[in-house]
């Protein structure tokens, strides 16, 4: 019985200071997979979010005179767990970031239903761009459509395409089968053959049979969407047949430092496009270095703070507290709601000026949103493998979205009426 | 005490072989019909439906349906998981080719698919046995996660090849879809669930459940009798198949919203036999109770770890003690002395960590995890050696201590 007592006591003195506490923060969870089989990526990802945050609190004591409580829920990339932990989360946050293709398929239409903003960086559903249907996702700064386009730019500029034939090793996956649409748009538009090859969820350690069929069809070029085990997989079997590596290009989930230093010089002139890139020199990786890592308030470890992931996760949290910050001056809250987060995502502009001022020049390229552009299409960099980093090897390559507009509304329309009634945003005219 | 069975007396063979012979077991019954029926819904959040309620209900559902035929039947099933993905898939074409069908008889209808499938994967059996038959319902697994990937139409040429549960409605309510609310889809579940549950009660009691039973125990012994074992074979991968198949179209519609061909990949077939064989093979209740250390404690213990322990309402604090407090004296009647420590050590376990809060300690989300893992690994492997039959047989033994409970003899 006194335990009892003692309990409710403490119970009672919690729930007072508790709330006292919980009034002051902007609750921002990330579904972080730090576990799992896709943990080797995941980590520095979340790392570099996690420190960003904490960097603005410990530097300018949040975002606007209030502390960011970027709590992690481990998902372990498993879809049940990523709706455990939206169901968990989604009383208090103010954004969602599902961080799984399939988490996100399932988040999306309940996100729709419930108000609250999915920030899916550079991944999740190419038509969330029509931000008229998708109201309430963003996939800022550039989807998987955009990324294709990009990647097919780049290789027309090394030469004519017409003829050529170009292999693309995907995860059989809908996150793998996300570009086809406009791969196959382009291959009937610049006469290349395309040649999509699956690799299962299970194969993705072992491909020996997809690189056979490589070797049998001889492609000019082999794109690759992968992500995890799938991207180690595929690089290792592309030196041991000895496929010209220049000629191999990933999508930015295909571009870790560690899977490239598994073959290391062997692995030279691969590529992956990016919109983001990891400077060593920018200020605010000085400043992290000082105020974050060397504190010891970050888990992450120097060599890794080096690489492209880690650069990417602090490129996702700048974005995101770019939209806090434009949503707070708009409404001339600290606290903000999450539909007034939504009006900062549809108002980021991101200038060269404001890039710099934030201190990461050469990380992100400028890019800006609207309540009809979800996605702010920035382009980005093809990145080339060196043998020890990864250094850009071209100018800023924009994603030509007019290419594919149509694509994107009627491939939007379809997702509407599939989930009829779904309400969208009427007040937003067309750009 | 509790359990009394004295003045209670059968008068006529029909009251000896009453569902419920102990008027205690009736009562107890009712006490959890109340509980899901009325209590639960009214006091439930949305993260409790969302992650406890309705997944125990479903996963349940999927393990009794596999408990029929590996557990009554006797026959090795490692291809449950497809079998759900094809109840999920008929059911998905039914709403979309005739959105005007109401979506329960949808759900109730895909069970025939998978049913069919079912016997159709079952033929072998007449052959094989055992290890070898699981191999055959291997085969099934495989063959059908890979048609859900290849065959276009049956995600209705989706690029990103998933299906989307759409929103459906019945008499202006929707029930299914992300328009739905919650309570609505634990009261479909929850129905679907009793129903069947009811059926497979009565079934495994009947004439076709000792068929099985017979063809489970000694094959030979019951042709010899005069049992068609083909006839027993089939009607249990029909009866079963079409359990699971309601279970993965519940799944799909009632609970996750979308899926993936891979949701029904292997891992969900071990994960619906683990239910079925920490419950205990050859029962109904021991598929909720499985269900509910497979599937719901993992989201307790998180919870529990995100909450600070000294500073949750009197009321949380007190249902925690309770329930330890229930469990220890549980084993305790069952002179299971190794049960009562581990009771106590969780409460034990519990207070530390609360105490380690105090003093500024954080357990960050990762660390959680691999720790919550290792709890439900050690439960699972704690249970199996203090009750290799699962804990269905586990809480037959208890009441059989609690009818005589305070004398022990």
């Amino acid at each position: 019985m006194k335990r009892y007592r003692k309990m409710a006591l403490t119970a009672a003195l919690g729930a007072v200071i508790g709330t006292g506490a919980m009034a002051q923060e902007l609750y921002t969870p990330n579904m972080a997979y730090r576990t799992g089989p896709f943990a080797a990526t995941g980590i520095p990802l979340m790392n570099g979010q996690a420190d960003y945050m904490t960097l603005l609190n410990e530097r300018d004591g949040g975002i606007g005179g209030v502390k960011v409580d970027f709590e992690e829920c481990e998902t372990g990339y498993s879809t049940e767990k990523g709706v455990e932990c939206y169901e968990k989360t989604k009383g208090k946050a103010i954004v969602t970031q599902p961080w799984s293709t399939g988490i996100t398929l399932q988040v999306l239409p309940k996100a729709n239903v419930d108000e609250i903003p999915i920030l899916a960086s550079g991944y999740g559903f190419s038509p969330m761009a029509d931000g008229k249907v998708f109201q309430w996702a963003f996939n800022v700064p550039a989807g998987y459509w955009d990324g294709a386009d990009m990647i097919i730019q780049y290789l027309e500029e090394q030469g004519s395409l017409d003829g050529k034939k170009i292999a693309f090793l995907h995860l059989d996956h809908p996150f793998g089968k996300e570009p086809l649409p406009v791969l196959e748009m382009h291959a009937e538009d610049k006469g290349f053959e395309l040649v999509p090859i699956p690799v299962g969820l299970k194969e993705m350690q072992n491909q020996s049979a997809q690189w056979l069929q490589i070797r049998r069809e001889r492609p000019d070029y082999v794109i690759m969407w992968g992500w995890g085990a799938m991207n180690a997989g595929a690089i290792t079997e592309a030196v041991k047949t000895k496929f010209p590596m220049e000629n191999m290009i990933g999508v930015w989930w295909a571009g870790h430092d560690a899977d490239l230093k598994l073959v290391g010089e062997d692995g030279k002139g691969y590529k992956s496009i990016s919109w983001s890139f990891p400077n060593p020199d920018a200020p605010v990786m000085q400043e992290l270095r000082e105020k974050v890592i060397d504190a010891g308030l970050s888990q992450t470890n120097p060599e890794e703070a080096e690489g492209v992931f880690y650069g990417r996760g602090l490129v996702m949290s700048m974005i995101l507290a770019e939209a806090i910050k434009n949503a707070q001056e708009n409404f001339d809250t600290a606290e903000i709601s999450p539909e007034q987060l939504r009006w900062g995502l549809e108002n980021i502009d991101l200038t060269e000026e404001r890039i710099a001022e934030l201190g990461m020049e050469g990380m992100v390229p400028p890019f800006s949103t609207s309540c009809a552009n979800h996605t702010g299409h920035s382009g980005g960099w093809m990145l080339e493998w060196d043998g020890e980093k990864f250094v850009k090897a071209s100018d800023l390559l924009k994603a030509n979205v007019d290419g594919y507009r149509d694509l994107i509304d009627s491939s939007a329309a379809d997702y509407a009426e599939a989930n009829a009634p779904w309400p969208v945003n009427e007040d937003c005219a067309a750009e | 005490m509790l359990y009394r069975t004295a003045g209670q007396f059968k008068t006529s063979y029909t009251a000896d072989q009453a569902l419920f012979p102990v008027r205690q077991d009736a009562v107890l019954l009712g006490i959890v019909l109340l509980l899901v029926w009325v209590v639960f819904p009214l006091t439930a959040s949305e993260f409790a439906f969302q992650t406890l309620l309705i997944p125990i209900l479903i996963y349940a559902l999927a393990a009794m349906g596999l408990n029929i035929l590996t557990g009554f039947a006797g026959q090795l099933s490692l291809g449950t998981g497809a079998f759900m993905g094809v109840g999920a898939y008929a059911c998905y074409k039914m709403v979309t080719i005739f959105p005007e069908l109401n979506p329960i008889v949808a759900i109730l209808l895909s069970g025939i698919f998978s049913a069919g499938i079912g016997v159709a994967f079952g033929i072998p059996s007449l052959r094989i046995k055992g290890f070898y038959l699981a191999i055959a319902t291997l085969a099934a697994q495989f063959f059908l996660v890979w048609l859900f990937e290849k065959w276009a139409w049956l995600y209705n040429y989706n690029a990103s090849g998933a299906i989307q549960v759409p929103n459906l409605d019945m008499f202006g309510l929707y029930v299914s879809g992300p328009q739905a609310e919650s309570v609505t889809e634990y009261y479909i579940v929850l129905a679907i669930v009793t129903l069947l549950t009811v059926v497979c009660i009565n079934l495994t009691r009947g004439n076709l459940g000792r068929t099985w039973k017979a063809t489970r125990d000694m094959d030979i012994a019951a042709e010899l009798i005069g049992i068609n074992l083909m006839k027993s074979k089939l009607t249990a991968f029909a009866v079963s198949s079409y359990v699971v198949g309601v279970a993965g179209a519940l799944y799909v519609f009632m609970w996750k919203g979308a899926a993936e061909p891979n949701v029904f990949d292997i891992p969900l077939s071990f994960q619906v036999l683990f239910i079925a064989i920490i419950g205990g093979l050859g029962s109904i209740m021991g598929n909720y109770l499985g269900a509910i250390l497979i599937v719901g404690l993992p989201v307790v213990l998180g919870t529990a770890a995100d909450t600070r322990i000294f500073e949750m309402s009197a009321l949380a604090g007190l249902l925690w003690l309770a329930g330890i407090l229930a469990v220890a004296f549980l084993f305790w009647v069952a002179r299971n002395l190794w049960g009562v420590a581990a009771a106590l050590g969780f409460g034990a376990a519990m207070l530390l960590y609360g105490y380690a809060q105090t003093q500024g300690f954080r357990a960050d989300s990762a660390l959680v995890e691999h720790i919550n893992t290792m709890i439900v690994g050690a439960l699972i492997i704690f249970f199996l050696i203090i009750e290799p039959h699962g804990l269905n047989q586990l809480w037959r033994l208890i009441r059989e201590k609690l009818i005589i409970w305070p004398f022990p003899h």
